[in-house]
């Protein structure tokens, strides 16, 4: 890898000085930014969409007909309600989870014999949003939503309880399921950045 | 005594007049400056407050005088205080001997939109430039803190080269003029029907560089430093005290000094008649403001010279510029009879 070497003049000559040639150009440039159209987010009343991928406030996708076969294999040993959460208290989030006290969750076994999920809780306040967690979901249930407003008056607003992951994952499933799986927002706006991506196939 | 009575009261409406556009000027300059950095930069500016954002300099008084003010320990209070009015006074006494325009006859008086047309204004601006230093060092050295001793100290070494600079850089005008007085600089600018800065372009931008120094501008702006003095010799300052002192130093200065640049190389309130008795008035105004805008233009653009060289630029460069730049004006008008 070569270096590229900026061919620049460490001193003006006699005219450019007396023609305060430097600040000319400046202003020239303080000028066409002037011109330009100013890029500011009015953020409370304007508010960007994050990409898909986006690792918002975390999320639990519901038992709603729509998981894979390879899934209906465990529904007789879970007591699964319709529109709860698919979570099966594996602990394989609470394991690959960097931080050993953010997750709560607890499983107990029904007189039927099946497993019933009776508690699972976030405390976001020790959460670092890396998505291990969802990485190592088994069920595909733990995800990331894109809310990122997450901001609360207490502590106590900052644990997400399972009625809340439930939400998150119905409301993040109904607005984005179609959308593709990327982290730009569009493609036009990674295509500035790195070019048109030529797949094979 | 009625014509005294009549004088009297026609003084006192031209300073009202001049006190409330100055200040009215000086507070939406506020709001100018902040709206014309954000866009320099990409951003909108103040949006919030009304259209525009327009009443945010109204926004900002309520703050400033509802804060709460804190005296440093150790702050000499009559000193403390008096910097304000020292810093103030000077800057609002330039506005006395600008003429915004020439004599008009009204109920049979004849007026000039002038407060005070005496014939040494020249020497005036000079002596009120000169006495602005005093609410800086003042209120540098009643704040008790080293940062704000630091950044008086700093004005008071750029207001020596470069009140120096400034009245060498003038002398050219006046020797062209002949006369010391406002009026009559733009009345002899009328006369021979140029501009003096086609005559003095040297002066003109040897008057700039002092304009920006005087009034604290970058790129002279080391008496205010915000990276390194905080806010030099305001960070003592609470409330309004901390507002009066930008206010004058940064707007009012500024315009008034705008404006004296105008009276001497842009012609006064010359221009092509274009909106009857109002067009002189309209010439001055948009001549002093295109001034202004280039400042503050100018003030986001540049960095900060460092302290040595502002000072080693003004007496080592400057300094024999305007000079050599007065004698040449002198062999010019004594050879061309003026």
């Amino acid at each position: 890898m070569g270096v590229k070497r900026v061919n620049r003049k460490d001193f003006l000559n006699l005219i450019e000085t007396i023609f305060f040639f430097d600040f000319l150009k400046g202003l020239s440039v303080t000028l066409r930014n002037l011109l330009r159209k100013p890029i500011t987010t009015e953020y409370p009343s304007e508010k960007l969409t994050p990409p898909k991928r986006f690792r918002g406030a975390h999320g639990h996708f519901v038992w709603d007909g729509s998981e894979p076969n390879s899934l209906k294999a465990i529904e007789g040993y879970m007591s699964y309600e319709k529109g709860k959460s698919r979570c099966v208290a594996c602990y394989m989030c609470q394991t690959a989870c960097p931080m050993p006290t953010l997750f709560r969750i607890k499983a107990v076994q029904e007189p039927d014999g099946t497993k019933r999920v009776v508690r699972f809780e976030m405390n976001l306040l020790n959460c670092l949003f890396c998505g291990l967690c969802v990485d190592a979901c088994p069920v595909g249930c733990l995800t990331m939503t894109d809310l990122y407003e997450l901001a609360g008056y207490s502590r106590r607003e900052a644990v997400l309880k399972i009625d809340r992951l439930e939400n998150h994952g119905v409301d993040f499933k109904k607005r984005r399921d179609k959308e593709p799986d990327r982290i730009w927002i569009d493609d036009h706006h990674r295509e500035k950045l790195w070019g048109k991506i030529e797949w094979t196939g | 005594m009625g014509e005294f009575l009549v004088s009297l009261i026609v003084a006192l409406i031209k300073i009202a007049v001049v006190l409330g556009v100055a200040l009215g000027l000086g507070a939406y300059l506020t709001w100018f400056e902040r709206k014309l950095a954000g866009h320099i930069q990409a951003r909108l500016g103040p949006t919030v407050v009304g259209p525009f954002g327009l009443l945010q300099p109204l926004a900002d008084g309520l703050k400033l005088m509802t804060k709460e003010s804190i005296v440093p320990r150790g702050a000499d209070m009559p000193v403390y205080y008096l910097a304000i009015m020292m810093a103030v006074a000077p800057a609002l006494l330039l506005f006395s001997v600008i003429p915004f325009g020439p004599e008009f006859e009204i109920f049979g008086y004849s007026i000039k939109p002038i407060v005070a047309d005496v014939n040494i204004a020249i020497l005036i601006v000079f002596a009120m430039g000169s006495l602005a230093v005093y609410g800086t060092i003042f209120s540098g050295w009643a704040s008790n803190s080293k940062y704000a001793f630091i950044g008086s100290l700093r004005k008071a070494s750029v207001i020596i080269a470069y009140e120096v600079v400034l009245g060498f850089a003038v002398l050219g005008v006046i020797l062209l003029a002949g006369t010391m007085s406002t009026v009559g600089i733009v009345e002899a600018q009328l006369e021979k029907g140029i501009w003096f800065i086609f005559y003095q372009p040297i002066a003109f931008v040897l008057y700039l560089f002092c304009m920006l120094a005087e009034s604290g501008r970058v790129p002279f702006d080391i008496q205010e430093a915000e990276a390194e003095l905080v806010t030099g010799y305001s960070v003592e300052y609470g409330g309004m005290k901390f507002g009066a002192l930008p206010l004058a130093e940064w707007y009012l200065n500024v315009v008034a000094l705008s404006a004296i640049a105008v009276v001497l190389f842009f012609g006064g309130w010359s221009g092509p008649q274009i909106l009857g008795p109002f067009s002189p008035y309209f010439w001055f105004l948009v001549k002093t403001f295109g001034l202004v805008f280039f400042v503050i233009w100018l003030h986001w653009t540049l960095p900060r010279f460092q302290a040595r060289d502002v000072t080693e630029v003004a007496w080592k460069i400057m300094l024999p510029l305007a000079l050599l730049n007065i004698i040449a004006t002198a062999v010019a008008v004594y050879i061309t009879g003026g």
